[in-house]
């Protein structure tokens, strides 16, 4: 959380990791409205069902922005580069979620300095839903 | 790997655009061939910029959902103590801003890039998601987005069909302030 702490910062640095869930379906409707994502298979089991999905499962950017919070809680909103993310697999209702972020890289840049953190969400059971990456400027 | 890597040899490669015809030979044969929802012929076009207000309710609601705990989110005061002119969005707001455009061309009759692409929501999964942060946003911030149809492409054997989308968000005064890029993909009946 310091800038001693960024400033130390080496490939191999695990950050401190964020559990979000189990998730809920309320959870799910909140995120519709604050996100304006409004797509019903989230939040209506008879659309999803409709669609051929046994439930309605997460909103993968749902878990995307909690996947971002990881970079941004050790080091500040305002360092934050670049951050993306590939949905590897769904979130279902119910899962407990476990954002894990890993220095993999210290680099100079623009007279400054950037570490390259590799980031995961898991679920309860080991599977992993989000495979990311955050670019933040750590000096 | 993921099944959504992206390969770049495969970007527009494996299909083309639809072409009248095509629908035809769609509805007559149940052979296996393209049978693709997106429709292709939109590749390239760049939507209609359009104008966002930055709500400070929107920021709060969306960083409380996500439980962000940092009050740059939440309490002006705290986000002005550090030297910020209002609240500050979270990282993934670019989401909001972008659901938020899309309804305004709703009520204006134009088309969201999901509706111009052709998108059925009922197969339709999102492959990956990046931002470029080059300023931050604030609330009462006034930006334009602009949205680009970038490339068709499709995975096993067309079971998957994907479209890569691109967007800048910009402000008048403070110039871009985020990029991004997504790729969304049907799960084909």
């Amino acid at each position: 959380m310091t800038p001693v702490s960024l400033a130390a910062a080496k490939p191999g640095d695990m950050l401190p990791e964020i559990q979000f869930g189990p998730i809920t379906r309320g959870v799910l409707a909140l995120y519709a409205g604050a996100s304006g994502d409004h797509n019903l298979i989230h939040i209506d089991i008879d659309m999803a069902k409709a669609s051929g999905m046994p439930d309605v499962f997460a909103h993968g950017m749902l878990s995307f922005g909690v996947l971002a919070r990881v970079p941004t809680e050790w080091a500040g909103a305002e360092r934050l580069r670049s951050f993306s993310a590939r949905f590897v697999a769904m979130t279902q209702v119910h899962d407990l979620i476990t954002c894990r972020g890993e220095i993999t890289e210290v680099f100079d840049t623009e007279g400054a300095r950037d570490a390259r953190i590799a980031l995961t969400a898991t679920t309860q059971d080991g599977r992993t839903t989000l495979t990311g990456e955050a670019i933040v400027r750590v000096g | 790997m993921p099944a959504t890597e992206v390969p770049a040899h495969h970007a527009g490669t494996m299909s083309r655009a639809p072409t009248e015809g095509d629908e035809k030979v769609g509805e007559t044969t149940s052979v296996v061939g393209p049978k693709g929802i997106f429709d292709r012929s939109t590749k390239g076009r760049v939507l209609e910029p359009i104008t966002v207000q930055v709500e400070r309710g929107r920021i709060q609601f969306f960083a409380q959902v996500l439980q962000l705990t940092d009050p740059i989110h939440f309490e002006v005061n705290a986000a002005r103590e550090q030297g910020y002119p209002d609240l500050v969005a979270p990282p993934s707001f670019f989401t909001v801003l972008d659901q938020a455009a899309n309804e305004a061309r709703g009520r204006r009759g134009q088309p969201s890039a999901a509706a111009l692409v052709n998108v059925d929501f009922r197969y339709l999964l999102h492959g990956d998601e990046a931002y470029e942060y080059l300023n931050p946003i604030f609330a009462g911030d006034e930006v334009t987005l602009t949205t680009s149809i970038l490339d068709f492409y499709d995975k096993k054997g067309g079971a998957m069909e994907f479209v890569t989308l691109a967007s800048e968000l910009r402000h008048a005064e403070r110039g871009v302030l985020v990029c991004a890029t997504r790729n969304l993909l049907h799960r084909l009946p």
